[in-house]
Parts: C-alpha cells; structure tokens; sequence
C-alpha cells in the first residue's frame, strides 16, 4: 500500500461541489503536486489531508492507518500556508520550537534541533528576529523550517510561494525541492502555477472543478495530455477542431492533419487536434516534399519572450502560434510570408 | 509619518487642545482642592486647609468593608467578562462569521437601556434564592452593563491578525485549544484585552445604580458610601472620589504595567500591519 493514500473523496460546501471521486496513492519521498485554477478542489483536498475539513465520504489512509478522524493536532503533519502564518508573538527560534515544545521535548533537543532547521534553510542568523523584521522570502522559509522541525510524517504547502516576488519565487521553490529531496520527505504541494508545479515535482496531478483529469510525472503531464483541459491548461497548444478521417488523419475544415496520435478512435468522431507553439516549425521557403503537415501563412504578431519569440503566423483565417528560439535561423518580420509544419508525433488527437 | 504635520501647531490648535485639557482637568482639580478645604464657599480660593475630611472618612466602619466590595465586585466583573467575552469572540471569528453583525448589534444593547431599567428587570427575573440580591447577580449585571467595552476592544484586535490561520498553523504543530489560546491567540490580542479590563474595572468600580438597586445595602460599595455622604458633608465626599480616582489609575497602572512587556511585542505586529 502507498504510504499516503486517499481513496474515493469527495466533499461539498453546501451543495457545491469541492472535491468529487478523489483517488490517489502517494509513495513514501515523493513530491506530488496539486495543480489547478483556482477552485478546483485542490486546496480542500489538501486542507482534507491536514484534518482541518473532514471528507463527505472516503478515507484517507497514513502509512496503513486510517487518519480521516484524527483531529489536525494528532495527525504529525506539517503545513506551510501561504501567509506564512507565523507566530507574531514570538521570535523565529520559538517560533521553530512552538512545535517541539507541544510535544514536550526536552530542552536542548529543541535548541538543537531548531538550530538544524535555520541551517537547512541558511538562516541561522534570524533566530532572535520577530516575524515582521523579515522578509516575505525569509518569513515563509521560517514557516517552513517550522514545520519540519517537528519530522513530520507528511508536508502540506499551500500555495507556499504565491504571496512572493517571481525572482524570490524561483529561488525558494529549488530551496524547497533540495530540502524535501534530502530528508526524503513526503510532500504535497498545492499551486496554480504550471511552472512551478512542472520544475519541483514527481507526480503532477492535475484538478479541475473538484476531479482529478491526470496524474504523471511532469514530462507525461506535458507531453502527453489526457485530457484536452490538460493540454490547454499546461503550457499553450493550437486547436484544430475536426473529425477523424482515417486511422492517422484528422480533417479541419479545409485542412487535412496526419498525426500519428489518432490510437483508436473511430473514423468520424469529432475531435480536438493540439499542437504545442514549440512544436511548430517555421521556413522561409517551402520545406522539402517530405516534410509533412506544411501550411502556408503570414506573420501576423510577434511578441519577444527573451528566450524564445513567438509568433502569431495567418494561415488562411486561422492564428497559429509558434514559437522559435533566438538561435533559430527563422525570418521574423512583420507580414512576411512564411511556410510552417507540425511534426505528426506531435499532434495530440483527443475526443470532444 | 508625513513631515509636514509634524510642523509647529497653530494658534487655534493650541486654544481649542488647551480648552479641551481645562475642561477635562478643571472638576479633578476642584474635587481635590475640595476635598482638603475648611471653607469654600465665600472666597475664590479656600479659606483654609485640613486632611480632616479624609480622617473622618477612613473614621467610618464602612470605609474598608466598601472598599473590599468594591475592589471585589470590579476584579471579579473583570475576570467574568475575560473568561466569558474572550473565548467567545475568538470562535465567533474563528468559526461563526455570520454570527458577529449579531453580536456587534447585542453590543450595542447596553448603551440603550437605561441601569435603572436593566437592574429592575433582573431583580425581577432572578427574584429567587440565592441569587435575588446576591454580589453574584450584581457581578453578572455588572459584566453585561459593560460588555461591550470589553467586546470592543478585544474584536478590533482580533481582527487585526489572521486568526483563522494561526489556528490552524498551531493545530498542524500538535496544539490543542486551550495551547493556540494562551500562547498564541491571548498574547496578540494583549492590548485590546488589557484596554477592555482597564475600561470594565473602572465602571463597575464607580458604578452606582446597578448596585443600589439590586443589592441595596445587604453589600454596600464605594459609590454608595460616596453618594450617602454627598448628603451630609460634600469634603469627605470629594475625599472619597479623591480616593475612588486613585485607586482606578493605580489599578490602571497596575494592568499596564504587568501587562507591558506583551502589550509592546504586539505593538510591534500592528505596526508591522
């Protein structure tokens, strides 16, 4: 059995529906993601898993032990929130040791062990600080040292880095990962942001209006979507909306897509075709003959990204957007008149 | 802080902040001055001066029975109002929101009805043994005639911090309610609770009404003894407000003094808000 387990959870705020169906195994050391716009279940799931809001049906099974009705104070799991939620009251090391001492350690553990912590987040400087003489970055490390202090079975972070500057954001969540992946912590990471949730995690599940449509490791979750919400939801995909033709083709409108990606479904069915901009390769002259899926078109907008510049490329009526790294011999000039193709490995096919 | 209003005050400030400081201190001042006067009553300043007021005053049996009353009935309405108005605000913002536009307008109640009002319909309600007449109905009268300062004071502090979340932050470390309460919740809300004590001790301690009506003489306080002498020798009235004035700012210094070293800590967090 895995080590943290929820099985058929469902939950509703007065006929609303929070979370519905909600099946998950986490192994012992991982680092799962919840990702999901806001308000499809995924911090109740999480608020769930800590005690604080008790599951309409299912169970939520703790290294083989049934925790669904043990109260959040008795469940030795920690919690990052995103408001930090540090103790204004106290200064940084009681703070770290708020913890240890509701579990009546003796005293030089707690001062040892508090000492660990500020040196696993590389501010053994703060100890004597209160919470408002620091930084959103610094409060929310301490939160987090706080958390691990008491070695929690499972770590919960909601939202942990939403309330902090981008530039903050980045460094913090490596700092998380590197933390988590050398105590070998179980963790569940609840955000909205793809990025963050693609660069940190094991396993990604994405949420949507209260269930679960994938669960995978980051590369599955962006290569190959499941579900067409998915694929739109992480990173950005072109749509061809068409039905299936044949056994590798899908007809859209005018134009006809091979994709190697059509698996079983039936001639005929109204489908949904996704190319992702990176995936679209641009010429300034027509490609060789087999080349496949070439379209013709204009260019139509070009917005610099550093890395990469995309394009918005006119091919008869339709926007299409690609995307070419700086280093790319591709033309970019307004209005020219360019060849484009997608790699049929590439051209997700799922149903309506 | 803008620099500019930390400019010199202008002539108008200083004429309406000084009127304001007079008619304030004025009728202190004359109560005490009064209060050690041998006649006041044909010249602009007294005739003479005596401590005889004060002599005759702490003369009277009553003087230390009141006084232990009073001090008994003003700490005893204070730890009422802490033990019952604290934890139940604290869930009302926890958990039942909706609950407190109820309960700012139950706040309210006291200002609009009259102390004779209140103490006759409890005299009334409570006309059975052991409370008709007790210091016990006098403390709870006590304790609803000043909720709301009490109320007041602690609500705005706990709406200043994110009491939700803390809660819950303290829960995932192992705290149980009475723990989040008295480590945590309590020493952020230390002023306001400090200020709702300081405001309860002071009116009950000067309270008159509710405590002529509704225990009479069976338990006499220090504002009775005070209005039975304005009947019958205005200095050693004045004398025993003297005294009655001293001992709330004592008492306030008191609270704050033991209080300060939270009360500054959780200054800091509001300013930090």
């Amino acid at each position: 059995m895995a080590y943290l387990s929820l099985t058929n959870i469902s939950k509703n705020f007065e006929n609303v529906v929070a979370v519905k169906d909600f099946n998950l195994n986490i192994e012992k050391g991982q680092l799962v993601s919840f990702l999901g716009p806001s308000g499809c279940g995924k911090t109740t799931t999480l608020r769930m898993i800590a005690g604080f809001e008790i599951p309409d049906t299912g169970t939520i099974f703790l290294d083989g032990v049934d925790i669904s009705n043990i109260p959040p104070n008795k469940r030795d799991i920690g919690m990052v929130f995103q408001a930090y939620a540090l103790f204004p009251n106290m200064n940084v090391r009681e703070n770290i040791m708020f913890g240890l001492k509701m579990q009546r350690r003796p005293k030089d553990e707690m001062i040892r062990r508090a000492e660990n912590v500020l040196s696993l987040i590389r501010l053994e400087n703060t100890a004597k600080r209160y919470p408002h003489q620091l930084s959103g970055g610094q409060r929310q490390r301490i939160a987090l040292a706080r958390a691990l202090a008491i070695e929690p079975r499972v770590l919960l972070l909601d939202e942990p880095l939403s309330a902090l500057d981008a530039e903050v954001r980045v460094v913090l969540r490596g700092e998380i990962r590197r933390i988590q992946s050398d105590l070998g912590i179980t963790t569940v990471y609840v955000t909205h942001d793809q990025e963050e949730a693609l660069s940190i995690s094991d396993v990604v599940v994405v949420m949507n209006n209260g269930l679960i449509e994938q669960v995978g490791s980051p590369q599955e979750i962006y290569r190959k979507p499941n579900t067409r919400f998915v694929a739109t939801f992480i990173g950005t995909a072109n749509e061809f909306h068409g039905f299936v033709s044949d056994s590798s083709h899908v007809q859209c409108d005018e134009i006809n897509i091979y994709s190697t990606r059509v698996g079983k479904l039936a001639t005929g069915v109204k489908v949904v075709l996704l190319v992702r901009p990176e995936n679209v390769e641009i010429y300034d002259q027509p490609p060789g003959r087999d080349t496949q899926n070439v379209f013709e078109g204009k260019i139509d907008t070009i917005t610099f990204h550093g890395a990469i510049t995309r394009l918005g490329i006119n091919a008869s009526g339709k926007i299409i957007t690609a995307d070419v790294s700086i280093s790319s011999r591709a033309p970019v000039t307004h209005n020219q008149h360019v060849w484009l193709s997608f790699d049929p490995e590439y051209c997700q096919v799922m149903a309506e | 802080m803008d620099i500019s209003r930390k400019s010199k005050p202008t002539a108008s400030q200083i004429i309406f902040i000084t009127l304001f400081l007079l008619y304030m201190i004025i009728p202190i001042i004359a109560t005490y001055v009064f209060s050690i006067a041998t006649r006041w009553d044909r010249s602009i300043l007294p005739e003479g001066y005596t401590l005889q007021g004060y002599r005759d005053a702490m003369k009277n049996p009553y003087f230390l029975i009141t006084l232990k009353n009073s001090l008994v009935l003003s700490f005893g309405s204070v730890l009422v109002s802490l033990l019952l108005i604290v934890p139940t605000v604290y869930w009302v913002h926890l958990k039942v929101r909706l609950a407190k536009p109820l309960l700012d307008i139950l706040m309210i109640l006291p200002f609009g009805i009259p102390g004779v009002v209140l103490a006759l319909a409890l005299v009334q309600v409570y006309n059975f043994a052991p409370l008709n007449r007790s210091p016990v109905l006098l403390t709870s009268a006590m304790v609803v005639f000043t909720m709301p300062f009490m109320y007041r004071s602690v609500s705005n502090n706990l709406e200043a911090i994110d009491i939700p979340t803390l809660t819950e932050a303290a829960q995932s470390l192992g705290a149980n309610t009475i723990d989040i309460l008295v480590k945590v919740i309590i020493p952020n809300i230390l002023p306001g609770i400090l200020s709702g004590s300081l405001l309860v001790f002071a009116t009950v301690f000067a309270e008159f009404t509710l405590a002529r009506l509704i225990v009479g003489a069976g338990f006499k306080t220090f504002p009775m003894l005070l209005v039975e002498y304005t009947r019958k020798d205005g200095t050693i009235a004045a004398g025993l407000s003297v005294i009655s004035f001293t001992i709330a700012w004592i008492v306030s210094l008191l609270i704050l003094w033991v209080g300060g070293k939270g009360m500054k800590t959780s200054q800091d967090v509001i300013k930090a808000h």
